[in-house]
């Protein structure tokens, strides 16, 4: 993504003007716009008139609008792209709607009439925050406008009969393809059945990887599965290159990594990404990141309960007693439609920072994000073992203090930390 | 606070429910059916439509051999009846108390079948004397009156139920018949032969030897001919990998050759003079424990194998072997009988130190299980020289053991109740094309669960709506007319397009099909693990040989010996048991939910139990207690 234009003040109001080029930007621009924010950017309205003499006429102009945001909507690959492994810029999948009133009148259009905006690649839009710009935010734009955009990986996670060709990039998981076949399995009376369903399924997961895998400009090709299918579909795919002399995919053969893993779901991805070999490959990419500052939450889990939280109240108790030393968040919790909630979680990654803490924020579209999600999208590991009883009970004696001290009037810090019994 | 503790504490409760079921009538109630029956048939003579045997029989236990009484309230249930004419009438399960028999609910919906199918029990009402039935009927009536009252029958259900109910028992009628009348064939033909149809799981760590010692087995006892043992031991050699003749046997595709470990189950069968026993061979590799659960979910019995050999036993059998997982997965899977077969005991030169260690090591492990003392046999041979298995011919080993051989535990062990009665359920677990003249087209296998099914008999696929025709069926690689619960067959089909039929599709009645779950409440034994279940852990759930994305939406309580002494927690550690929901992943990207066929165990049991996995551990194991979406 570029950056065309910024002017943000002090207060953290102001603009930016950005230029996405490809799928992940538009996840990061889907993070970024919020419900109540202003966009401007070309549109293209459908008009309509109707004469004096009662005949109507339409006709489509292209006009700058501006849009008061009511709703963001985003699919991660909503074309099929036609880019072979051998194609260097392929057409971003991924497209964003914007949805909102019209803000600022024109000629063609009224103040207050509704416009979806289609946000494009390559083309320019303009963003004003409703409620300013916060550092996580700020942070986002940074990190999407950096240059030299880190690993790309491709993965085929397969089984007998299952394969999901995705994507990676930092922050997306893609799903390109889902191959199931159904694959007889063995009885007496000879294999033959599973033989041949085992051959055409190869072949159908050799043919969804040229057509959908990138494989010239991926950092690393990844495919992993229990048992020996791996090895199998690996063999497959270079016999294959090597009958039909497919050069280019001879050459990427250093990329390609087998890795174990422990069930054909797409969902093991996460583990398939921290084996040592890929992680080597990857070097600190931020989807091997989250894998591992996960792991690590899971083992402290098992280790000491006391110091693995998870739960957005609980966690704000351990912030609030600067006990977190690495907060994991999930993004889909910036995304809520309730500013103040968004701050309220803003704050929490600013203050585990300023405390010298670590703040991972995952990306929900990465598998590791959505397990994160499952676990209500906010954990953390603690510095030094807290009891949960223990502090919920001394917040509730706090908070009967002070609003004793008050005459039952409630402040708004009490009001936040109030917590489910 | 031992891990053991609480695995004998959830096996108690699964073994009490086991017996419930199991319990008929005793002799005495008998005689005292016997007695009242035609009391009662007599007294209900003039009633129109006649009603069923069964269902007099029903309210007669319910009342404890009340005539008067019982006779009250099956009048009061035919007015009932008779009062809406517009519809075929049906009695609603619900509508006899719960407390009522744990009777399968086909017999309360008997009336309805009555209009159609007159049964025999109409002619010898008419030749009973004819009792004073009015008087009766009227003495009896505030009595009983007041006792339905308190048992809450005259309360209308809500008419979406009640649409429900029938819709429920719609088409069982012609069904029924046949089936009461082939559950009794069957039963008399067990009897007859003596000869019961068992199912049994090879298990084992990887490399101990459990498809060597089943294809010495199948070729001791003839399955397996001279010739392909000959082409067999060749091909082995060839590859440089002799030691692998036997299992090569069942180990038929290529990869499995190659590499000498079996991938997946390998199905067979074979016959002992009182059994007919469906052979599972699982494989032992860690990587392929979804084809083991897939087997051991269709199996009775298990066979576990154990490497006797020095430090092979050790292996297998301390964290991280699969001696352990295997002898969990198949408890929680419902096998309550397992036979230990300590392998490669001429490694040892057979003796009978090691022999001992090993099974002192076992026991109270097994125990602690859930496998009973009585229900453990542990035996000692030697599969490649096949002393033992057939008969016991190494001196020795005679010198200082005396027991029985494989074979001959084989024979004894113990065929559980199968749930004839219950609706038909049939998991695949492999869809093929046939390829012989007499069967070909689409054909499925799998394991009846429950119910029985024959030539003929229409079947819904489940997820789906296709309905498909059995057109043959194959037991033991015979034809037969029909198949019962227990047994493992394969069906061809006719009417249905494989495309709707996968490993993991139900066969149901077109009736009673099971129902599609996203969502349900299960109570779980945690078993070993490295990391603690918190709500919102994501795993894996295993179903017969269904293997989902799911995962644990919510704790509801931990218990301890059937009572909560916990209410929602924050994590369940290993050894706990507790009540959990499960909600099934939606893939990424939207789209449809997955779903499941389930049941809740009170339901039928064997489609009520899962498995959880995580990253290649089976972390719990759960019978469904509720359905919830």
């Amino acid at each position: 993504m570029k950056l065309v234009n910024r002017h943000i003040e002090r207060d953290g109001s102001g603009y930016v003007t950005l230029r996405p080029e490809d799928d992940e930007d538009m996840w990061h621009v889907y993070n970024l716009i919020a419900p109540g924010d202003e966009v401007r950017a070309l549109a293209v309205r459908r008009v309509q008139t109707v004469s004096s003499t009662g005949s109507s006429d339409s006709y489509r102009v292209r006009v700058n609008l501006s849009i008061n945001v009511t709703k963001t909507t985003f699919s991660p690959a909503a074309s099929t792209s036609n880019g072979t492994g051998q194609e260097k810029d392929r057409e971003p999948t991924a497209s964003l709607q914007i949805s909102g009133r019209v803000v600022n009148e024109n000629d063609y259009v009224r103040l207050g009439a509704f416009h979806t905006l289609d946000l494009e690649a390559n083309r320019d839009f303009r963003l004003t925050k409703q409620h300013g710009w916060d550092s996580v935010a700020l942070e986002r734009i940074a990190e999407s406008t950096k240059e030299g955009r880190g690993a790309e990986v491709g993965a085929i996670v397969c089984g007998e009969g299952t394969a999901s060709i995705c994507l990676l990039s930092e922050h997306m998981t893609v799903v390109r393809q889902r191959i199931e076949s159904s694959v007889p399995r063995k009885r007496k009376g000879g294999t033959s059945g599973h033989d041949k369903a085992m051959e055409s399924f190869y072949k159908s997961v050799y043919d969804a990887v040229l057509r959908l895998l990138p494989y010239q400009t991926l950092k690393a090709i990844v495919i992993a599965s229990p048992g020996f299918t791996k090895d199998s579909l690996y063999d497959y795919i270079f016999q294959q290159a090597t009958l039909q002399s497919n050069k280019p995919l001879l050459n990427s053969r250093s990329k390609w990594v087998k890795v174990h893993a422990n069930t054909p779901h797409v969902h093991s991805l996460v583990e398939a990404l921290r084996a040592p070999e890929v992680a080597k490959m990857l070097q600190g990419a931020k989807f091997a990141r989250e894998g591992l500052g996960l792991e690590k939450f899971h083992k402290m889990l098992a280790t000491d309960e006391l110091r693995a939280w998870y739960g957005p109240d609980h966690v704000a108790l351990a912030v609030d007693r600067g006990a977190v030393g690495t907060l994991l968040i999930s993004d889909d919790l910036f995304r809520s439609s309730d500013p103040a909630t968004r701050n309220h979680y803003v704050e929490m990654v600013e203050a585990v920072r300023a405390r010298g803490g670590e703040a991972l924020i995952f990306s929900s579209m990465h598998e590791s994000g959505q397990q994160l999600n499952l676990l209500t999208g906010i954990a953390a590991i603690l510095t030094y073992p807290l009891d949960v009883e223990v502090v919920e009970m001394e917040e509730r004696e706090e908070k009967e203090r002070l609003a004793k001290e008050k005459g039952g009037g409630e402040d708004n810090e009490g009001e936040e930390q109030t917590v489910k019994a | 606070m031992s891990r053991h503790r609480f695995v004998r504490n959830m096996d108690l409760d699964a073994e009490m429910e086991d017996d419930s079921e199991q319990v008929g009538m005793s002799s005495e109630e008998q005689a005292r059916m016997a007695t009242s029956m035609p009391i009662a048939r007599a007294l209900l003579q003039d009633v129109k439509p006649p009603i069923a045997d069964a269902a007099i029989a029903d309210s007669l236990w319910h009342y404890w051999f009340d005539v008067e009484k019982a006779v009250t309230w099956l009048r009061k249930d035919w007015e009932r009846k008779v009062a809406k004419v517009s519809q075929p009438p049906s009695v609603r399960s619900a509508s006899l108390p719960a407390k009522s028999r744990n009777q399968p609910v086909a017999s309360s919906s008997k009336p309805s079948t009555q209009p159609n199918t007159p049964k025999k029990s109409s002619s010898s009402k008419a030749s009973s004397s004819g009792a004073n039935t009015p008087k009766v009927a009227a003495s009896g009536l505030t009595v009983a009156q007041q006792d339905l009252a308190g048992l809450h029958l005259d309360d209308e259900m809500d008419e979406a139920e009640r649409e429900r109910e029938k819709e429920r028992y719609k088409e069982r009628p012609g069904l029924n018949m046949k089936q009461e009348e082939l559950i009794a064939k069957v039963k008399k033909e067990e009897e007859e032969s003596g000869k019961q149809n068992i199912s049994l799981i090879v298990v084992g760590h990887v490399d101990a030897g459990k498809s060597t010692l089943m294809g010495r087995l199948l070729y001791d006892l003839g399955e397996l001919s001279e010739k392909e043992k000959v082409s067999n031991e060749r091909g082995s050699k060839r590859v440089g990998k002799g030691s692998f003749a036997f299992a090569w046997g069942l180990d038929a595709l290529g990869d499995e050759r190659d590499r000498g470990v079996t991938i997946d189950i390998a199905t067979t069968h074979f016959a002992t003079p009182h059994r007919n026993v469906t052979l599972l061979d699982a494989p032992g590799h860690r990587d392929f424990i979804p084809a083991m659960i897939s087997g051991a979910a269709q199996a009775d019995v298990a066979l576990m194998v154990v490497d006797g050999s020095p430090g092979e036993f050790e292996a297998g059998f301390e964290r991280g072997g699969q001696t352990r997982e295997h002898a969990w997965l198949v408890r929680s899977l419902g096998v309550k009988e397992i036979v230990v077969a300590i392998n490669k005991m001429d490694l040892v030169s057979w003796s009978q130190d090691r022999y001992e260690d090993i099974v002192e090591a076992l026991k109270p492990f097994l125990v602690s299980a859930g496998f009973a003392a009585s229900k453990t046999t542990f035996l000692p041979l030697a599969a490649m020289e096949g002393i033992n298995v057939l008969e016991n011919n190494e001196d020795t080993l005679k010198s200082w053991y005396d027991g029985p051989t494989l074979i001959d535990t084989l024979d004894k062990v113990e065929v559980p109740a199968r749930p004839y009665d219950s609706p038909l359920r049939i998991p695949l677990s492999n869809v093929f094309k046939g390829q012989t003249a007499v069967a070909s087209g689409v054909a499925v296998s799998g394991r009846l669960c429950s119910g029985i099914v024959q030539v003929g008999d229409r079947l819904r696929a489940v997820p789906g709506d296709e309905v498909a025709n059995v057109r043959t069926i194959e037991v033991d690689e015979d034809s037969a007319p029909y198949a019962v619960a227990g047994q493992n067959v394969t069906l061809y089909l006719s009417g249905i397009d494989p495309i709707h039929l996968a490993i993991g599709t139900v066969l149901c009645p077109t009736s009673l099909p099971v129902r599609l779950v996203t969502r349900f409440v299960a109570q779980i034994l945690v078993f070993d693990l490295q990391t603690p279940i918190i709500a919102g852990t994501a795993v894996e759930l295993f179903h017969h040989s269904m293997n989902l994305p799911a995962t644990i939406s919510k704790l509801v309580s931990i218990s301890e010996k059937g009572a909560v002494t916990k209410k929602s927690p924050r994590v369940l550690q290993k050894g706990m048991t507790g009540l959990v929901e499960i909600s099934l992943r939606p893939g990424q990207g939207g789209g449809r939910t997955p779903s499941v066929p389930l049941e809740t165990a009170a339901d039928n049991k064997e489609m009520g139990r899962v498995l959880i996995r995580r990253a290649g551990e089976t972390i719990a194991a759960g019978i469904v207690q509720e359905i919830l979406a």
